[in-house]
C-alpha cells in the first residue's frame, strides 16, 4: 500500500508534462475556435448593416426562426431561413439515402466469398476516386458538363440524339438539386463502401459459414447477420453524414451559372456565407449570420451527443479494462519493491 | 445414378445462380466505373479542343489537338497580332488562373497544416495516455465533445476577428488552426491505445531520456504507420479546403487551386470553353495521378478510419 | 511488396510535405515582413498627413510661400512630370502601383497604354471573376494590409467604398479637385463625390448605352434601310413593343426582338430617373413595371428568358441571325468586346439610341487610404480621367465612350473613328447626346447591385409566375438581403 501511494506521488512529478503536452492543442484550439465561436455567439446579438454596433437581444433569433424582429423583411428572412434549412435537409437526405444503399450493396458484393469478382481492387480505387477530387473542381466540372443549354456536353448529347429542348440541369430549382444530389452521392458512396466493407470483414466469418450450413440464402444472411451487425456503424456513419450534411458548402455554392448563386441551392452553411460576406461591415448581415450559426451550433451539439453517447459504452468499458491492467501492473510493480519510476 | 445426375444438376444450378449473380455485380461495378470515369475523361478531352470547336460541338468524345493553343491562352503566351478578343480572353484568364502560383500556395498550406496537425495530435495524444494528471479525463472528453463541431459554426466570428487582427491575406489563419485537430487526436489517441507499449517510456527514461526526446525519438517512430494514414487525409482535406481559404484569401499572390477555380467559374463574360475545361483538368488531374499511385495505401487507410470508429 | 508500397508511399507524402515546409519557411518570412511594412508605411502615412496639414497652415500662414519645409513628398513632386495640379499629400514610398479591380478588361485596355509611358510598375490585383463577386471581396482585401494604391467600383456599389473613410481617400490627397473634371460628364463628378461633398472617385468612362441592330435581318422582315427608320420604328418602349410584334410575325418566332433579360432591364431601368431606394425605402414602382414589361415580352414571346447574358448561348443568338439586336453598353463595343465577337465582323450591324437614353455600369477609380505610390496613381488617374489627349487615345483605342466631353467632340469631329462590325459608323457620335443626357447621379443607391441581382434572379427563375407573386418575392428577397430597407 504504501509504495502505491509512493508511485502516485512520482507519478504527479511527472503530470507536468502531460499538462505541456496538451498545452499546445489547448491554445490554439481556443484561440482560433473557441474565441471565434464566442464571438460568433457576440454578433448574434448584435444588428446588421447600418445598425450593426447596437446590442439587440434575441431580436436576430427570433427573425430568423420566427418572423417576428425589427427588420421590415422579418418574415421573409425567416422564410428564407427556413429554406435553406429545408434544402440543407432534403440535399442531405437525397444523397444519403442512395449513398448508403449503393454502398451497402457493394460493400456485401465485394466482401462475398462466393462471388467471383475480378478487378476488386482496380473497382475499390475507381470508386473511391471522386473522394478526392477538390469539390470546388468537381462543381466547375459538372457546372460545365451539364449546363442549361445545347452549348454543354450533356444537353448537347441529348439533343443530337432527338431531344427539343435543352434541360436545365444547373438553374432548374429541382433538376438542380437533383444534380448536387447526385454529385454528392458520386463523391462519396466509395467511401462509404470500404468503411462498411471494412465493418463486414469485422464480422466473424464463422457466423457465415454456420447459416450456409443451415441453409440461409444470402438475402437471409444480409437481413439478419451483417446487417444487425453493421448496426452501430451504419448509424455512426448517418451522424456524421448529417453533420456534414448541416456543413454542405462547396457545391451549392459554386454550383451555378454566372455571377449569382443559386438560391434554389441555398443550404445553411450558404446562407450563413452569404449573410456575413456582403462587403463592407455595413452591408453584411452579421447578426442573422451570428444567429443562424449558433442555431446550427445547438443542432450539431444534439446529434454529436448522440454518437458521444453510442461510443460512451465502448469507451466506459475500455477504461474499465485499462484501469484494471493498471492495477495488475502497479500490483506487478509493487511486488518488485517500487525500484521503476513510474 | 439417377442421385448423381440430381446432385450434379444442383451443383450446376448452383454454379449458374453464382455466375449470373457474378455477372450482374460485374456489370453495375462496370457502370459505376464508367460514371466515375466519363467525366475525367470528357474533362480531359476537351481541354484539348478549341472554344469553337467546342461551341459548334460540345459532345466531342475524342482528342482535339489545341491542348497546347489553350495552355498559350492561360498562361497569356499569344502573338501581339492575335486579335484583341482572344488577348481579351488570354488576360482574364491568366490574371485569374496561375497554375504554378495555385499549386505552390496550396502546397504550402497543405504540407504545412499537415506536418502540424500530425506532429501536434501525436503530441496530444501521446501526452493524454502516457500521463496521468487531474485534467486528463476532462480534457479528453472536451477533444471527442468538440470534434463535431462544423467549421461554418464560428466562421463569421473568425473572418472578423482575422480582419481585426490583421491576418487577412495571410496563410497564418490557415496553417496555425491546424494545430488544433480533435479528430485526427481521438484517431491517435485511440492507436495509441491499442498498440503504444507503455514499459518503453519507463524503458527510455532508464536511460535517462527527457521527457520530450522520449517522445520524439521512441514514440514518435512507433506512431508512424498511424501518422502516415492521418496525414494523407489532412493533406487532402488541407488541400481540398475551399471555405476557409476564400474567406482569409483575397490577394492574387495567394490564391490556392480551389479558389483559382471558383473564380474562373465566375467569368460572367469571355468564356472560353476549352481553356474552362483546361484550368478545371490542370486542377483535377495531378491529384487523380498522386492518387491512383497511392490508392493502395489510401484505400486501406479509409478502412482502417471505419474500423476504429 | 505491401510493405515496399506503405514506404514507398510514406516517403512520397514526407517528400511533399517536407517541401512544403521549406516553402513554408520561406512564406512566413514574408508575411512577417508585409504586415511590418504596413505599419511602417500607415505610420509614414500618418506622419505625411500630419505633414501635410502643418504645411497647409504653414503655407496660410505665410501667405502661400510654398515651398517652406522640403519634405519627401514635395520632392517627389517636384520629380513628377505630371504631376500638375495640388499639391500629393499621400505618401511615395513603395514602386508598385496596385490597382485593385476584378478581371475588368477596360484596364487592360488602359495598360496597353499606359506602359510606355509609366514610371514604376503597374500592377492589376484581381478581386473575384466578375464586379458583384468583387464588391463583397474588397473590403477584406483593402485593409488587410496588402499593398492597394487605387481600386475599381461600379456604380451599383461604389457608394459602399466611397462613403467610408477607411476604405477610400479623397482624390485632393493626390492633387487632384473638382475642377480638373470640367470637361468630364457631370453625372460621373457627381457620382464620385461623397456625403461630405469630397471627391473621392473619377471615372474614365461614360458608359452610355443604346441598341445596336442587324441591318440585313431589318431589310428582310421589317422592310427597314437605314438608321433614321429604324429609331422611328423604337423611337419609345410601345414602339419597340410593336416592331418586336411585327418582327415576330414577319419571322414567324424565328427572329427575336433582343436576346436577353438583362440588357432589356439597362435600359428600361435608368430610364426611369427615379431612385431604386428612397431614404430606406425600396421604390418597388420600377421593378413593378420591368416585372409587368417582362413577362409582357416573355409571354408575347419576343425574348427568351432562359438565357443567361453574355453566354454563348446569348452571342449566337446574333451570330446566327436568330435576334434581331442588343441592348450594348459602350465597353460592348470596342474591338475583341461583344459587338465584335458576338455579332461576326461583316459590319452588317448599326447602332441606334433606340427606345430610351440610358447608361449601362461605368467604373471608377477611387484612391485607398493606404495609397503609397502616390504620384504614380496621381498621373494614372489624369491620364485616363483628365487628360484629353490620351483620353483620346483611349476612346480610339478600346471603343469605349471616354469621359471628356473634348476629346469626344474632337473624334466625332474627326471622323476618326470608324467601326468595322458597325459598317464603319462612329458610335461615339450616337452616344453623345446620350452620355450628355445620363441623369444617374439621383437615383443610385449602395444597395444597388443587390437589388438588381436579386430583380433579375427572381425574374428568371420564377417567370413562369404572375407579376404579383414575382414582385413579392422580390421584395421579400430585397428586405431579407437588406436589413436597413423597408418596402
Amino acid at each position: 500500500m504504501a509504495s502505491a501511494a509512493q508511485s502516485r506521488i512520482k507519478s504527479i512529478s511527472y503530470a507536468k508534462y502531460g499538462y505541456m503536452f496538451i498545452a499546445p492543442f489547448f491554445l490554439v484550439y481556443c484561440f482560433f475556435q473557441i474565441w471565434p465561436l464566442i464571438y460568433t455567439f457576440i454578433l448574434s446579438f448584435k444588428g446588421n448593416q447600418s445598425n450593426n454596433a447596437a446590442f439587440v437581444g434575441l431580436d436576430n433569433y427570433t427573425t430568423i426562426l420566427f418572423g417576428q424582429g425589427m427588420a421590415a423583411g422579418a418574415a421573409a428572412t425567416k422564410a428564407e431561413f427556413l429554406q435553406a434549412l429545408g434544402n440543407t435537409f432534403i440535399l442531405w437526405f437525397g444523397n444519403f439515402v442512395p449513398q448508403i444503399l449503393l454502398s451497402l450493396l457493394l460493400a456485401v458484393w465485394f466482401t462475398d466469398a462466393k462471388v467471383k469478382l475480378p478487378g476488386k481492387g482496380f473497382f475499390k480505387v475507381v470508386m473511391y476516386m471522386p473522394n478526392i477530387i477538390t469539390a470546388a473542381s468537381v462543381a466547375a466540372l459538372y457546372v460545365n458538363l451539364f449546363g442549361d443549354s445545347q452549348y454543354y456536353f450533356v444537353n448537347s448529347l441529348l439533343m443530337n440524339a432527338g431531344m427539343a429542348n435543352p434541360i436545365h440541369f444547373v438553374t432548374d430549382p429541382v433538376i438542380s438539386k437533383g444534380m448536387v444530389m447526385f454529385i454528392q452521392t458520386w463523391l462519396w458512396f466509395g467511401n462509404t463502401m470500404i468503411m462498411l466493407m471494412s465493418g463486414i470483414m469485422g464480422i466473424s466469418p464463422s457466423l457465415f459459414e454456420a447459416a450456409d450450413i443451415d441453409g440461409a440464402n444470402s438475402s437471409q444472411q444480409f437481413f439478419n447477420i451483417t446487417l444487425p451487425l453493421l448496426q452501430p456503424i451504419m448509424v455512426y456513419t448517418l451522424v456524421t453524414s448529417m453533420i456534414g450534411g448541416l456543413q454542405m458548402f462547396d457545391l451549392p455554392y459554386l454550383y451555378h451559372n454566372g455571377s449569382n448563386f443559386s438560391r434554389s441551392l441555398e443550404t445553411v452553411a450558404v446562407y450563413i456565407y452569404f449573410n456575413f460576406n456582403k462587403g463592407t461591415v455595413e452591408q453584411a448581415n452579421y447578426g442573422y449570420a451570428g444567429a443562424a450559426s449558433i442555431i446550427i451550433f445547438a443542432i450539431t451539439a444534439i446529434l454529436g451527443s448522440i454518437t458521444f453517447y453510442m461510443n460512451r459504452d465502448k469507451d466506459a468499458i475500455a477504461k474499465k479494462k485499462q484501469r484494471k491492467m493498471a492495477e495488475k501492473q502497479q500490483k506487478a510493480r509493487a511486488k518488485q519493491g517500487g525500484g521503476l519510476t513510474i | 445414378m439417377s442421385m448423381k445426375q440430381q446432385y450434379g444438376a444442383q451443383k450446376d444450378n448452383y454454379h449458374k445462380q453464382i455466375m449470373i449473380k457474378s455477372t450482374i455485380i460485374l456489370v453495375v461495378c462496370i457502370l459505376l466505373t464508367l460514371i466515375c470515369l466519363v467525366p475525367i475523361y470528357i474533362l480531359i478531352v476537351n481541354a484539348t479542343h478549341t472554344h469553337t470547336e467546342l461551341a459548334e460541338n460540345p459532345s466531342q468524345l475524342f482528342f482535339g489537338g489545341a491542348l497546347g493553343e489553350n495552355m498559350k491562352i492561360l498562361t497569356n503566351d499569344i502573338a501581339e497580332d492575335a486579335g484583341k478578343a482572344l488577348r481579351r480572353v488570354a488576360r482574364q484568364y491568366s490574371s485569374v488562373f496561375n497554375i504554378g502560383r495555385g499549386y505552390l500556395n496550396s502546397l504550402i498550406i497543405a504540407g504545412c497544416t499537415t506536418l502540424l496537425t500530425v506532429f501536434f495530435s501525436a503530441l496530444t495524444a501521446y501526452g493524454l495516455v502516457v500521463y496521468d494528471f487531474k485534467l486528463k479525463g476532462p480534457a479528453y472528453t472536451f477533444i471527442i465533445g468538440v470534434m463535431m463541431i462544423p467549421v461554418q459554426v464560428s466562421s463569421a466570428g473568425f473572418v472578423r476577428f482575422m480582419y481585426s487582427l490583421n491576418l487577412i491575406n495571410n496563410f497564418i489563419p490557415l496553417i496555425i488552426p491546424a494545430i488544433a485537430a480533435p479528430a485526427v487526436i481521438f484517431f491517435m489517441h485511440s492507436s495509441l491505445k491499442s498498440t503504444f507499449p507503455l514499459s518503453i517510456v519507463e524503458a527510455a527514461r532508464i536511460d535517462g531520456c527527457s521527457e520530450f526526446r522520449t517522445f520524439m525519438s521512441v514514440a514518435l517512430p512507433l506512431m508512424k504507420p498511424a501518422m502516415a494514414v492521418q496525414a494523407i487525409f489532412a493533406f487532402v482535406q488541407n488541400w481540398n479546403n475551399y471555405y476557409t481559404q476564400n474567406m482569409i484569401l483575397k490577394n492574387d499572390k495567394m490564391m490556392t487551386v480551389p479558389i483559382m477555380v471558383s473564380k474562373v467559374l465566375q467569368f460572367d463574360k469571355d468564356v472560353n470553353y476549352g481553356v474552362n475545361y483546361l484550368c478545371i483538368a490542370l486542377s483535377i488531374v495531378p491529384i487523380v495521378v498522386v492518387y491512383v499511385a497511392l490508392s493502395k495505401f489510401i484505400i486501406a487507410g479509409v478502412a482502417l478510419g471505419g474500423v476504429k470508429e | 511488396m505491401s510493405k515496399l508500397k506503405r514506404t514507398l508511399a510514406l516517403l512520397a507524402t514526407l517528400a511533399v510535405t517536407s517541401t512544403a515546409f521549406v516553402a513554408c519557411g520561406d512564406k512566413k518570412e514574408d508575411s512577417n515582413a508585409s504586415p511590418a511594412e504596413n505599419n511602417n508605411s500607415s505610420v509614414a502615412d500618418d506622419a505625411n498627413a500630419g505633414d501635410a496639414d502643418a504645411d497647409a497652415d504653414a503655407n496660410a500662414d505665410a501667405d502661400a510661400n510654398a515651398d517652406a519645409d522640403a519634405d519627401a513628398d514635395a520632392d517627389a513632386d517636384a520629380d513628377a512630370p505630371a504631376a500638375v495640379g495640388g499639391e500629393i499629400s499621400l505618401p511615395d514610398t513603395d514602386d508598385v502601383l496596385t490597382i485593385v479591380c476584378w478581371t475588368d478588361t477596360d484596364l487592360n485596355n488602359m495598360f496597353d497604354i499606359y506602359t510606355p509611358v509609366q514610371a514604376s510598375e503597374v500592377k492589376y490585383q484581381n478581386c473575384g471573376g466578375n464586379g458583384t463577386e468583387a464588391s463583397t471581396q474588397y473590403a477584406n482585401y483593402l485593409n488587410s494590409g496588402d499593398d492597394v494604391d487605387l481600386f475599381v467600383a461600379e456604380a451599383g456599389w461604389i457608394l459602399n467604398y466611397i462613403n467610408d473613410d477607411s476604405m477610400s481617400a479623397p482624390m485632393e490627397q493626390l492633387g487632384i479637385s473638382t475642377a480638373d473634371y470640367a470637361d468630364a460628364y457631370q453625372y460621373t463628378v457627381e457620382i464620385g463625390t461623397d456625403n461630405n461633398g469630397v471627391l473621392k472617385a473619377a471615372s474614365w468612362q461614360a458608359a452610355a448605352g443604346g441598341w445596336a441592330y442587324n441591318a440585313t435581318l431589318a431589310e428582310q422582315y421589317l422592310g427597314v434601310t437605314s438608321e433614321d427608320d429604324m429609331q422611328k420604328k423604337v423611337s419609345n418602349w410601345d414602339n419597340f413593343k410593336a416592331t418586336a410584334e411585327e418582327l415576330k410575325t414577319a419571322s414567324d418566332g424565328a427572329v427575336t426582338m433582343t436576346v436577353s433579360l438583362g440588357g432589356l432591364w439597362q435600359a428600361f431601368s435608368t430610364a426611369q430617373n427615379a431612385a431604386w431606394v428612397d431614404g430606406t425605402t425600396i421604390n418597388t414602382g420600377i421593378a413593378s413595371d420591368f416585372v409587368a414589361m417582362a413577362k409582357e415580352y416573355v409571354d408575347g414571346g419576343y425574348i427568351d428568358p432562359s438565357v443567361e447574358q453574355w453566354s454563348t448561348e446569348w452571342e449566337n443568338y446574333g451570330k446566327d441571325g436568330k435576334t434581331l439586336g442588343y441592348f450594348f453598353s459602350t465597353w460592348c463595343l470596342g474591338e475583341g468586346a461583344q459587338l465584335d465577337t458576338n455579332c461576326g465582323t461583316e459590319g452588317n450591324w448599326r447602332l441606334i439610341q433606340g427606345p430610351q437614353e440610358y447608361f449601362w455600369g461605368g467604373s471608377w477609380l477611387c484612391v485607398s487610404p493606404n495609397c503609397n505610390t502616390a504620384t504614380e496613381a496621381a498621373n494614372f488617374i489624369r491620364t485616363f480621367t483628365c487628360n484629353a489627349d490620351t483620353m483620346e487615345e483611349y476612346a480610339l483605342y478600346s471603343g469605349d465612350f471616354a469621359n471628356n466631353k473634348v476629346a469626344m467632340n474632337k473624334i466625332i469631329a474627326d471622323g476618326s473613328n470608324s467601326n468595322p462590325s458597325l459598317g464603319g459608323q462612329d458610335q461615339f457620335a450616337v452616344l453623345a447626346g446620350v452620355a450628355e443626357g445620363i441623369k444617374m447621379s439621383d437615383s443610385i443607391s449602395k444597395y444597388d447591385q443587390n437589388l438588381k441581382d436579386t430583380l433579375l434572379n427572381t425574374l428568371k427563375d420564377n417567370i413562369s409566375e404572375d407579376a404579383d407573386t414575382i414582385l413579392q418575392k422580390f421584395t421579400d428577397q430585397a428586405l431579407a438581403d437588406n436589413t436597413d430597407l423597408n418596402a
